[in-house]
């Protein structure tokens, strides 16, 4: 199976410390205001049952397989990258539409106020190259977050993934209407599950598939058409001429 | 110079670069740098280093991660057992410190009146001979104990603390009568020394006073979470519903002040139910009869009045708990500034660990291992004739520690000027002006003061309140000494710390300020030494600790852990520990604890408690530019039960006020809290303009609350404070 | 050479139309290549691939039809401020002067004639009432205009959301991206529409044979005499006079 980076969490492990957040903030220097990551507490409040455990949910972009951020992109800056499975912005190539951030079910995007262009979790790429873990990975207190090629039974996140494919205790968090396949998985309860919400398609982007498409395919088509007409007249019927045509003075050949 | 919020790069020439690079490549790229242009790539290697992360007092080891002179990241060091390999939100967020723009640059000397905010820029000769000939005149007019010294938890306040010693100044505080004494002193006067809880391979802990998933202690909180994982049962009791609380199996919201009542019912039930280890108990306590006969009348049903707990609950926790001794515990805590008699709460916490038969045992409370550490560099104190017999704190706490003293006490006493007059201060690295209750009081006794000379790294409360203030470094700038750490089962060891990056700014470390007046003040001789010279004193014994040091940033002392007192006794009266204590008993104190019901705050009043999150440590971290994000300020909580009789609304301004004074601020609604207690966090509401984040932000606590005392120690009192809170005020 | 030549093309409007041709031949290229996203690419995930593969990856592919984008403006904005009285709005004032009558007639007979050829053309014309020859026309025939004033107009747009666009990642906050939401739907629509009309401008220009000397023109700048008056007689008679 190809690579695919991923996490596993232990969500029930977590304390809601904020050290990843932290962490992934100064590793990557999100600029102020954005995450990009998170920790969703659901409900913090006291339970009539007193014997409820809160469980959060340690999170961030999932690098779905099938992510619709990547649908709402014009350009193709964002991707998903099939050597590693994860789902990179090429700040180079992203216009700072803003197209993929109502796209991401999990509002894992931002549009960074300085750079203009999407910005979103890239599980510390400068750090992978320097031969370091994720941020938020490292930091973790309770290693709650485990990371690696989930495909990789040698890695540590793939060692999770095969240890538990068979006793169906790894969750994806999805919404149902917006199923994109995530490569986050939870061990056992993941706490708050119902968050996600369903990817939004920007309304120039559908203006632009379903009417403006089509519409310059008819006008450019017929155009076309016109011109092959022309053409073919043009060849077929050499001598065609208007009859009070005065003859030409010749050709500059 | 070196502003961290450098904007506007250019997303071509986006640098993750930090500070001083990242400000330096932003003047070179445009905005509108040509298209197409790959962002710049790192130019040289990442360079890693250790040092030891001092955004609290866990002393975390960490590994800086540098490039260019720069540092980028800090991550946890993974060979370090005693945080578990972590790095917490703080102490990622330290980068920022270092790069702080509000940081003090260079030494300042106050123009205007107190608090004013005008100052002069010094040399530091100027300053340093300023701070000299105003010691020296204190000195020669007030006796030498006429100047104060007060230092907080930090690597080098061993050096302030030997500057009073040598100048001749009994009065030196630590920040500890603002924390935990009551609970050292309650531990110490039960066990003989303080134990420390294993919590790793515990199975039952009950929870009181303590909030140590947001508090964070390692290896405590971390060792917590996995024994959790491997089915150690959590019970939380805390008039707040924290984090912990969030995270334990069971949860009561106990109502305030009433902890011992508990413990006491509990230790009711472990004797009359012969719950608790007869054969420990028979062989290394001392005074069960006593202790049965003295929790006869607090029984389950009558601590259920007292608590709001239902009596079959504590009968059932009382159980759970000795069914899983000895991997059972009272968690002894930490900050025990809460009660007047908080001393004697933490006593009927360690009577109940003591009934577990828990001491000395996995999963219990452990006692301290040998690190092998010795003391530095020794010297003999110098006497001066003229001084007083005593610290200017002694007498009113009967159990006071004199090496820590009583900021409360001492501050009454400076006010006062009583037994004899105070007229210096010299602070470093702690903010009373920030973190004491009754700021009034503390604004009082800063007027009262000739000089007052603080040493921090930024324009702290205590800094604007001073005369002179002096720029320090930045842990990542910093060689310290060696430091000895306890973590149970996790390591007794050693860290210190080598700079990671060359000092910023004309920021100079505490010892060489004290090097340098101690030589103004014709005593050189006391600090004519190195750091490397004093750490060479310190592991005298361990000498292969500094090898482990530089390999691996921290030295493990492979001691001993359990049965440690194995055919050894008590460090008390009666050689055993002490249910009841004989010593208390002679000195007209009470043996055994006993409970006193808390004051009723009464109708449409309110318990003002302190607390701790994970974001915040105490009052020195709320200006970090990363932090300030996850915590931008506080709020008063109020039960929507509370709320609703006052008519009052969520996100609305309220008045909280109290005998000490009276703060604005905003309502935050939410059953997180009893109807009876209110809560804010503290750090918030500063006094000083030199914190560029927190201007305009929240409300100070320190100004809300009344300074109480645990009458043994001396501790501050902090959640006695009865509050009335109005509308408006915004 | 027969017929007299005239002269119908100064050099900078020569040069101008060629820069214009290839700027705006390379940016829609560049500008389609830019397209990944196959609900939107109409070519086919081939032709994205293609021209990122020339333009050693999307960054390039964007960074040169920005770069393009931004000269072909700075050209034409040289032109219109250095030109403007000379040729720049006399220009403008021939393509957008319409003689609805005239030119409606042209267009759909010379339609007609295109395809059909001139017999056909006369007889379909028959029953409106006109003859089978092409009404006289000026300077610009009536296809030409119509062409020019698509041109001009669908460049106008291309310019404002292309400048839009680009500012996107310059300038424009967030709040504002559905400006740049919308002008990338725009920016199509205006280039898909342009391209229809460039593409009988190609056709007529430089394929049909009997424009043939308008092709030429277009190097050395002359028309024969014969040409103009046959083709642009209007023209032809105000030069005569």
């Amino acid at each position: 199976m190809s690579k695919q980076l991923g996490m596993v969490i232990d969500a029930s492990l977590c304390l809601d410390c904020k050290g990843c957040l932290s962490a992934c903030k100064q590793a990557n220097q999100v600029p102020e205001g954005k995450w990009r990551n998170w920790i969703k507490d659901g409900d913090l409040e006291p339970a009539a049952a007193a014997r409820r455990r809160v469980v959060f949910q340690p999170g961030g972009c999932m690098h779905c397989d099938q992510p619709t951020c990547v649908s709402a992109c014009p350009t193709g800056a964002t991707y998903k990258d099939r050597r590693d499975g994860t789902v990179v912005i090429n700040r180079d190539l992203c216009i700072g539409c803003g197209q993929c951030l109502p796209a991401c079910p999990y509002g894992a995007r931002y549009r960074h106020p300085h750079l203009r262009v999407a910005d979103k979790c890239d599980f510390c790429v400068q750090r992978r190259a320097d031969g370091l873990e994720p941020a938020c990975v490292s930091t973790c207190p309770t290693k709650a977050r485990v990371f690696g090629d989930l495909n990789d039974p040698h890695s540590p996140a793939g060692r999770l993934m095969k240890k538990h494919a068979a006793d169906q205790t790894l969750t994806q968090v999805v919404n149902r209407r917006s199923p994109t396949d995530p490569n986050l998985y939870y061990l056992g309860d993941p706490g708050p599950k119902h968050w996600p919400a369903q990817a939004k398609m920007p309304e120039a982007l559908e203006f632009f598939k379903n009417l403006v498409k089509p519409a310059v395919n008819l006008v450019v088509g017929v155009t076309g058409l016109g011109v092959v007409a022309m053409l073919a007249k043009q060849l077929l019927m050499p001598g065609d001429a208007p009859p009070e045509h005065p003859p030409q003075g010749g050709d500059h050949e | 110079m070196t502003n961290h919020r450098t904007s506007a790069l250019s997303r071509r020439g986006f640098l993750k670069l930090s500070g001083a690079a990242a400000a330096a490549a932003a003047g070179g790229v445009g905005l509108f740098g040509p298209p197409g242009v790959r962002a710049a790539q790192p130019t040289s290697r990442l360079v890693s280093k250790y040092s030891v992360c001092d955004m609290c007092f866990n002393k975390c080891s960490l590994i800086a991660r540098v490039r260019d002179g720069v540092v980028e990241k800090l991550d946890p060091n993974p060979k370090f057992l005693k945080s578990r390999g972590m790095l917490c939100a703080r102490g990622n967020a330290g980068v920022r410190q270092l790069y702080d723009p509000d940081r003090l640059k260079h030494p300042l000397l106050r123009k205007g009146a107190r608090g004013e905010g005008r100052w002069q820029r010094l040399s530091w000769d100027q300053a340093l001979d300023h701070a000299a000939e105003k010691l020296q005149a204190i000195a020669e007019r007030y006796t030498r104990c006429g100047v104060l010294f007060m230092a907080g938890s930090d690597m080098q306040s061993t050096f302030l603390h030997r500057f009073a010693k040598v100048f001749g100044s009994y009065n030196a505080l630590s920040h500890e009568s603002m924390c935990l004494i009551a609970g050292t002193r309650a531990f110490l006067d039960t066990y003989g020394e303080v134990p420390i809880p294993d919590m790793l391979y515990t199975k039952y802990v009950i929870m009181v006073g303590a909030n140590r998933f947001e508090s964070l202690v390692t290896p405590d909180s971390i060792d917590l979470m996995t024994a959790m994982k491997n089915g150690c049962q959590l019970v939380v009791l805390d008039p707040r519903y924290t984090r912990t609380a969030a995270l334990a199996h069971q949860y009561y919201a106990i109502r305030p002040h009433t902890d011992m009542a508990f413990m006491l019912a509990v230790a009711h039930v472990l004797i009359n139910e012969e719950l608790y280890d007869k054969q420990f108990v028979a062989e290394r306590c001392y005074g069960l009869e006593q202790l049965a006969a003295h929790v006869q009348r607090y029984s389950p049903e009558w601590a259920a009045k007292e608590t709001d707990i239902p009596a079959e609950d504590i009968r059932r926790l009382a159980r759970e708990l000795a069914a899983a001794a000895p991997q059972a515990m009272v968690y002894p805590g930490r900050r025990s500034s809460n009660y007047h008699d908080s001393t004697q709460i933490r006593r009927s916490f360690a009577i109940v660990n003591a009934l577990l038969g828990n001491w000395d045992r996995p999963g219990g409370l452990t006692a301290a291992r040998m690190v092998g550490l010795k003391g530095g560099v020794p010297f003999e104190e110098p006497f001066y004739e003229d001084n007083p017999d005593d610290r200017i704190d002694h007498g009113p706490a009967k159990l006071m520690f004199e090496e820590e003293g009583s900021f409360k006490i001492a501050r009454d006493a400076v006010i006062a000027g009583k037994p004899y007059p105070v007229k210096g201060f010299v602070v470093y690295k702690t903010n009373p002006m920030g973190t004491g209750a009754n700021r009034q009081k503390t604004i009082e006794m800063f007027n009262t003061l000739d000089f007052v000379l603080d040493i921090d790294i930024t324009m702290s409360d205590t800094a604007w309140m001073s005369d002179l203030v002096l720029p320090s470094q930045c842990y990542l700038e910093r060689q310290d000494p060696c430091s000895a750490q306890q973590g149970s089962s996790a390591c007794a060891c050693v860290v210190m710390r080598d700079p990671v990056v060359e000092p910023m700014f004309q920021a100079k470390p505490v010892f060489w300020i004290m090097q340098q007046l101690a030589r103004r003040l014709k005593l050189g001789q006391y600090f004519d030494f190195t750091i490397d010279d004093y750490r060479k004193a310190q592991t005298a014994e361990v000498p292969e600790a500094m090898t482990a040091l530089r390999r691996d940033g921290v030295y493990y002392n492979p001691s001993k852990l359990y049965g440690v007192y194995e055919g050894r006794i008590f460090k008390t009266r009666s050689k055993k520990i002490e249910l009841f204590n004989e010593t208390y008993q002679k000195m007209g104190l009470d043996p055994l604890p006993v409970y006193h019901p808390p004051a009723d705050p009464g109708q449409g009043r309110f318990r003002l408690v302190v607390g701790r999150n994970a974001l915040i440590t105490q009052s020195s971290s709320q200006n970090n530019s990363l932090l300030v994000q996850l915590q931008p300020d506080n709020d008063l909580w109020m039960h929507p039960a509370a709320a609703a009789e006052l008519g009052l609304h969520d996100g609305s301004y309220v008045m909280v006020q109290s005998p000490a004074g009276r703060q604005a601020i905003r309502l935050r609604i939410t059953r997180r809290t009893r109807p009876d207690t209110v809560y804010m966090h503290t750090g918030f509401g500063v006094l000083s303009r030199g914190l560029s984040n927190l201007q305009g932000k929240g409300a100070s606590i320190a100004a809300v609350l009344t300074d109480g005392m645990d009458q043994l120690t001396g501790n501050m009192a902090m959640h006695e404070t009865i509050v009335t809170v109005t509308k408006g005020g915004a | 050479m027969s017929s007299p030549m005239i002269q119908r093309h100064t050099n900078t409007g020569i040069f101008m139309h060629w820069f214009n041709a290839g700027c705006w031949l390379f940016l829609l290229a560049t500008g389609l290549g830019l397209l990944q996203n196959p609900d939107l690419q109409p070519l086919g995930a081939w032709y994205p691939g293609l021209l990122r593969a020339v333009f050693g990856g999307g960054d390039g592919l964007l960074g040169a039809h920005i770069a393009v984008a931004l000269l072909w403006l700075a050209v034409w904005a040289g032109y219109y401020l250095r030109f403007a009285g000379r040729y720049a709005v006399p220009f403008l004032v021939s393509i957008f002067t319409l003689d609805p009558r005239r030119d409606l007639q042209w267009i759909v007979k010379k339609n007609f004639q295109m395809t059909l050829g001139y017999k056909m053309m006369a007889r379909l014309v028959r029953p409106l009432g006109w003859d089978g020859r092409l009404p006289e026309q000026e300077y610009y025939n009536a296809g030409q205009k119509l062409a020019a004033q698509v041109m001009v107009l669908g460049s106008l747009v291309l310019a404002v959301s292309g400048l839009i666009l680009a500012a996107s990642s310059w300038i424009i906050d967030t709040p504002n991206v559905p400006w740049v939401q919308w002008s990338i739907t725009i920016h199509y629509l205006a280039a898909g529409l342009t391209f229809a009309i460039v593409l009988v401008h190609i056709y007529m220009a430089a394929i049909a044979k009997e424009e043939r000397p308008a092709l030429w023109s277009m190097f050395n700048g002359q028309v024969p005499a014969a040409y103009a008056e046959h083709h642009h007689k209007l023209w032809y008679d105000k030069l005569s006079k």
